[in-house]
């Protein structure tokens, strides 16, 4: 009973997130304004899809960052992490299980919000390259289990890391163009937001689902993508390393 | 600390809270690094061969916590089975055996939530063996088992896991009796230190060199024990308070001839003002070698 609340919770909480940065479009102008002008000014030819795929990959990055990234702080919590860690399993592979696990779940569910929006807002997918959607939705959904994985330690290290990742949310939002067009932004911005991965995958998305792209049109987004995933994973990777064996030497692990 | 034990024995860690056994069974289980010194399992050293000894040892910890709650028993133990590395096909058949074994076959695929201290303690030892290792750290793993249950467990450490599979086993336990019948030695650590290591009969006949009153009685002057060790014969007074309310306390007198001692003591405590309420010559227990070692009873 309370899985299924959680499931059906799930798929309304991003809904009201959505409908606010529609309606904020739409309390200035009508729907066919604001597209002729996002269009003419960034080229970005549905307003609502724009809004919808920058909310799912933003959504998502919470997902990840709180289901992989808190995962072994949520273990340490359950009493579960000395058990854990008593098996000669990888540290990363239980990481990155967590991540993928937390990834899986997220694909249903971005079907699901994807299908109400459809519903609800009218978005109608524009995709020419069904394998191009395919593989920026993967590589987004990986690079943001990198970024779980990244916090993970931060999370097992310090409480404060709550507060860091909560404190991370605004910033994120706001620089990874989750409601508007990168191009928006004042250009001190626009090199802040790609440092951030979030940034890279909501274009992939928009992209190939909004604008007709396809998988040759990604390689300037997936390039750097690709690059962030494989460097927060191996900094993840040297960072557990090392929180575990501070926390081997002073016990910390195992308080709560 | 020094210690060693020998493949296929069963070897009890003994001391009273705060001593370090916890600490001795995280260090050999690499969830703690040792401040300096070594420790060696099977060959391997936990500090720098940790993942060798975590695939040789199962670990055994008591209590409410290590057990994923929302799924069912048989889903934790395939879980940990697949994160030692077991293979799905081999792992289930042992599940099956050890959950018939320790009678949870019948909850099996019950959610851990729904089960009692008991059943989530045998669930512990069970996950401590699915991958059968040849070593075994227990720590405390009859604590919160009814009476039956710890009989069963207690036979099936010493018979199955020792005897018929020779395992090799360090278990840290507040029971006695437990220590007693299980181990074929037995390690008393007081702050981090083995003060003792010998066998549960060595250890007593040391104590049997000299003959052990057991005397329980109110209204004890704290130099009662000095006073004591004045008699000639006595060679040591072990003073605890049983029950602080009615101030109830215990003295193991260490004579050597009871007999010859007993006038003299009863006569020093009447005038002192002591109430004896019990005297008894007693064999030494391994509680009375614990208590002779380290001045205190285990559960203090």
């Amino acid at each position: 009973m309370s899985y299924r609340a959680s499931v059906l919770a799930t798929i309304i909480w991003p809904l009201p997130l959505l409908a606010l940065n529609v309606y904020q479009y739409l309390g200035l102008a009508s729907e066919q304004q604001v597209g002729q002008i996002l269009s003419s000014k960034y080229g970005i030819s549905s307003f609502s899809g724009m809004i919808i795929l920058g909310t799912v990959v933003y959504l998502l990055y919470n997902r990840m960052l709180w289901g992989t990234g808190a995962s072994l702080q949520e273990e340490r919590f359950n009493g579960t992490i000395e058990a854990l860690l008593l098996t000669p399993a990888n540290r990363m592979t239980i990481l990155l299980a967590s991540g993928f696990s937390s990834l899986l779940e997220g694909a249903w569910w971005i079907v699901g919000v994807f299908l109400l929006s459809w519903i609800i807002f009218g978005v109608q997918p524009a995709v020419s390259d069904w394998g191009a959607v395919i593989v920026a939705l993967l590589s987004t959904m990986i690079a943001l289990v990198a970024v779980g994985v990244f916090f993970a330690s931060f999370f097992v290290l310090t409480r404060a890391a709550d507060q860091l990742a909560t404190s991370l949310q605004a910033p994120i939002r706001y620089a990874s163009g989750v409601a508007f067009p990168v191009a928006a932004l004042p250009v001190v911005f626009q090199l802040l937001a790609y440092i951030l991965p979030v940034t890279y995958g909501i274009e992939a998305l928009r992209s190939t689902v909004v604008q007709q792209g396809t998988l040759a049109g990604l390689v300037w987004v997936l390039g750097p993508l690709y690059i962030f995933t494989f460097v927060l994973i191996v900094t993840g990777h040297f960072v557990l390393r090392r929180v575990e064996a501070q926390a081997k030497r002073t016990g910390s692990l195992y308080k709560i | 600390m020094d210690l060693s034990i020998k493949t296929n024995s069963l070897v009890g860690l003994l001391g009273p809270n705060g001593a370090g056994k916890t600490t001795t069974i995280k260090l050999l289980s690499t969830l703690l690094l040792p401040d300096e010194g070594t420790a060696t399992v099977n060959g391997f050293d936990v500090s720098r061969q940790a993942n060798e000894v975590r695939s040789c040892i199962g670990v055994v910890t008591g209590g409410e916590r290590g057990l994923y709650w929302r799924l069912t028993g048989r889903e934790n133990l395939l879980f940990f089975a697949r994160l030692y590395g077991v293979r799905e096909d081999m792992a289930r058949p042992r599940i099956d055996e050890l959950l018939k074994l320790f009678e949870l076959d019948d909850r099996a695929d019950d959610n851990v939530e729904k089960y009692s201290r008991g059943m989530k303690q045998r669930l512990h030892l069970i996950r401590g063996l699915v991958h059968d290792p040849p070593i075994l750290l227990l720590d405390e793993p009859t604590l919160g088992l009814d009476p039956n249950s710890a009989v069963v467990v207690r036979e099936f450490i010493k018979e199955k896991l020792q005897r018929n599979q020779g395992k090799t086993i360090l278990l840290t336990t507040h029971y006695m009796e437990e220590a007693d019948q299980l181990c074929d030695k037995i390690a008393i650590i007081d702050h981090g230190k083995v003060i003792a290591n010998d066998t549960p009969g060595e250890l007593k006949t040391g104590l049997r060199k000299t003959d052990v009153l057991r005397i329980n009685a109110t209204g004890v002057p704290s130099s009662l024990s000095s006073d004591l060790k004045q008699v000639e014969g006595v060679e040591e007074v072990k003073m605890s308070v049983i029950d602080p309310v009615t101030g109830l306390t215990e003295l193991l007198v260490h004579t050597r001839d009871a007999e010859e001692s007993l006038p003299q003591l009863t006569e020093l405590m009447v005038k002192s003002g002591v109430r004896i309420r019990l005297i008894e010559q007693s064999k030494p227990s391994l509680e009375d070698v614990f208590i002779n070692l380290t001045g205190r009873r285990l559960r203090d």
